[in-house]
């Protein structure tokens, strides 16, 4: 049999949806590992999905290579104060100011987001962390997300395609004569 | 919560004797979050029946992971790095002028726990040696079979990666395996694991040219010390190398031995005659 | 001994001084490389330096091959701390002159183990 036109015609590196690449267990892992390292030994983060409140704050990297993306922490206000204070422990300050929260949540997704990269097929650049309302799901296929709480509290790490979906193939099948100009 | 006020103050006595470690009350928590793995482990329900079950019926072994699982250091790659250094500076230069060319070295890892320390001999031997793979073979072993095909699968985390290892000898010897670290296939040829207690008779093995026995002694009384260490002695060449953990000697408990500065640290050779 | 901590995150200048003091350094702290350039410019001779690797201006990367391109700063232990934990990437690193690598996240003990591994432990840490 010689080789099919089709099988020619076809790109070399499709692109991936996250779910092909990571699965929850993944983050989750990674996730945790981040918490008992940064944040404390015993500061796990229980698989309960919670209602995440009304008044979140978000912070994430973007990942830019073979897989295009962010990773993104969202939790309530509150949690994300009290997130502040446990990473700083002894060295937290009295008060804590908004950029105190910014930054310390933009460090918590820098570490996941690093590492979220790291275990993706590379090379891929990692972005300077970014704090405000979460990017937009562009590709409700290409999110890999966990839902968990700490101290009791919902936060959610979503690892999402920055890309919209790639237009569905025309049945290869079907089609005796593709496009060869895809090349 | 499942630890009461007694069974903590046990874990905290405990600690206290093996390690001089001081484990400030409120750290029940970091007892909880430690011994959970070793009770689930154990197929017990909670850390408060681990404690109950060491008490009634107590076990090195038990004693030993305990302790191990709250004393962070034990995992570290080249935690007290001398007797590793020993190896490439002395014995093995010795070993090397002492075998024939086709003679095998038999180094035995005694209580490889997730195997850091075999595979911290075999990346030193490997980048001491062209041909260390042939020329070498690590035996490591260990009682719980849960910490023996760790080993065998020589996949270690992020966090572990990080404990002591040399950058230059993570990006050598292992490679990314999704989130973990994984030694290389070569490093893994060297190393054959399996259960093993040292405080029964022990499996035919050896001769062994070198043996690392960190850490272990000092959970047993004085007349299992010396059995094990008489039965070290057995599996051991007569011109072999033993190293023991940095609070360890054979001085007062088995009078076989010669105890040998190398460096700052001790290894122990078999005395002749005996 | 003193340790110039780099991180654009204050959080991650607090928490890795907060060790290293632990330890017995003194620490003074940069945002960015260039900034960091400017304090060893200005002459302040520190022992080690902590890098983060992605910061704005001018990234730990850069910073590590500015300091090596310097024969005045050869005596200066280079250690980067960041979450970037690519092989490629540590390989990269480490060729620039990096003496170390520690990845985020890291506790106070993967410091301790990897400032014993560089002889930089001042001797009442070892423990």
């Amino acid at each position: 049999m010689t080789l099919a036109p089709e099988s020619v015609a076809r790109p070399a590196h499709p692109r991936q949806v996250i779910t092909a690449l990571m699965d929850e267990a993944t983050v989750e892992a990674i996730a945790n590992e981040a918490w008992t390292a940064l944040v404390g030994e015993d500061e796990l983060l229980v698989p309960v999905p919670g209602d995440l409140p009304a008044d979140t704050v978000s912070a994430w990297v973007d990942v830019v290579g073979p897989w295009t993306g962010s990773v993104v922490l969202t939790t309530g206000r509150q949690t994300a104060a009290d997130l502040t204070r446990a990473l700083l422990g002894e060295a937290a300050p009295e008060l804590l100011d908004h950029e105190d929260v910014a930054d310390a949540i933009g460090e918590i997704a820098n570490v996941v987001g690093g590492n979220v990269k790291a275990a993706l097929p590379g090379p891929s650049t990692l972005g300077l962390p970014v704090v405000g309302e979460a990017p937009v799901v562009r590709n409700p296929e290409d999110v890999c997300r966990i839902d968990v709480l700490w101290r009791g509290q919902p936060l959610a790490v979503s690892v999402q395609g920055a890309l919209p979906p790639l237009p569905t193939p025309s049945p290869v099948h079907d089609n005796p004569h593709p496009n060869g100009a895809s090349l | 919560m499942t630890l009461t006020a007694t069974s903590f103050d046990w874990v905290r006595q405990l600690v206290h004797r093996e390690s001089a470690i001081v484990l400030a009350p409120g750290k029940e928590y970091l007892v909880e979050a430690r011994l959970l793995p070793i009770a689930r482990s154990m197929g017990l329900p909670d850390v408060g029946q681990l404690v109950d079950s060491v008490r009634t019926r107590p076990s090195p072994e038990s004693t030993r992971r305990i302790v191990e699982a709250l004393t962070t250091n034990e995992t570290s790659w080249f935690r007290d790095g001398d007797p590793f250094t020993a190896l490439t500076s002395t014995v093995l230069p010795s070993l090397l002028a002492a075998r024939g060319p086709a003679e095998r070295l038999q180094i035995w890892s005694a209580a490889c726990s997730s195997g850091q320390e075999p595979y911290t001999i075999a990346m030193l031997l490997e980048d001491a040696l062209p041909n260390a793979t042939s020329r070498v073979a690590i035996t490591a072993t260990d009682l719980s079979r849960e910490m023996v095909e760790r080993t065998r699968a020589g996949k270690f985390s992020q966090l572990e990666v990080n404990r002591g290892l040399p950058a230059a000898m993570l990006v050598r010897h292992f490679a990314r395996a999704g989130t973990e670290w994984q030694v290389s296939p070569s490093l893994r040829r060297m190393v054959t694991a399996s259960e093993c207690n040292l405080a029964a008779p022990l499996p035919r093995m050896g001769p062994f040219d070198v043996v690392y026995l960190r850490n272990v002694l000092i959970y047993f009384d004085l007349p299992t010390k010396q059995a094990i260490l008489r039965r070290v002695r057995a599996l051991m060449r007569p011109d072999g190398w033993l190293f023991l953990g940095a609070a360890e000697t054979t001085l007062g408990v088995d009078d076989s031995w010669e105890r040998v500065v190398i460096g700052r640290s001790s290894a122990y050779r078999p005395l002749k005659g005996n | 001994m003193r340790a110039l901590v780099i991180d654009d995150s204050r959080a991650m200048r607090r928490i890795v001084s907060a060790a290293l003091e632990g330890f017995g350094y003194e620490t003074r702290h940069a945002g960015h490389g260039q900034e960091a350039l400017d304090v060893l410019q200005e002459g302040y001779a520190p022992d080690l330096c902590t890098i983060d690797w992605n910061m704005p201006v001018m990234d730990g990367l850069q910073f590590v091959s500015a300091v090596r391109s310097n024969p005045a700063w050869r005596a200066l232990t280079l250690m980067m701390v960041t979450s970037e934990s690519e092989q490629g990437q540590i390989v990269r690193a480490l060729a620039a002159g990096a003496h170390e690598y520690v990845i985020k996240p890291f506790t106070a003990d993967a410091l301790r183990d990897k400032l014993a591994l560089l002889g930089m432990l001042p001797e009442e840490a070892h423990l």
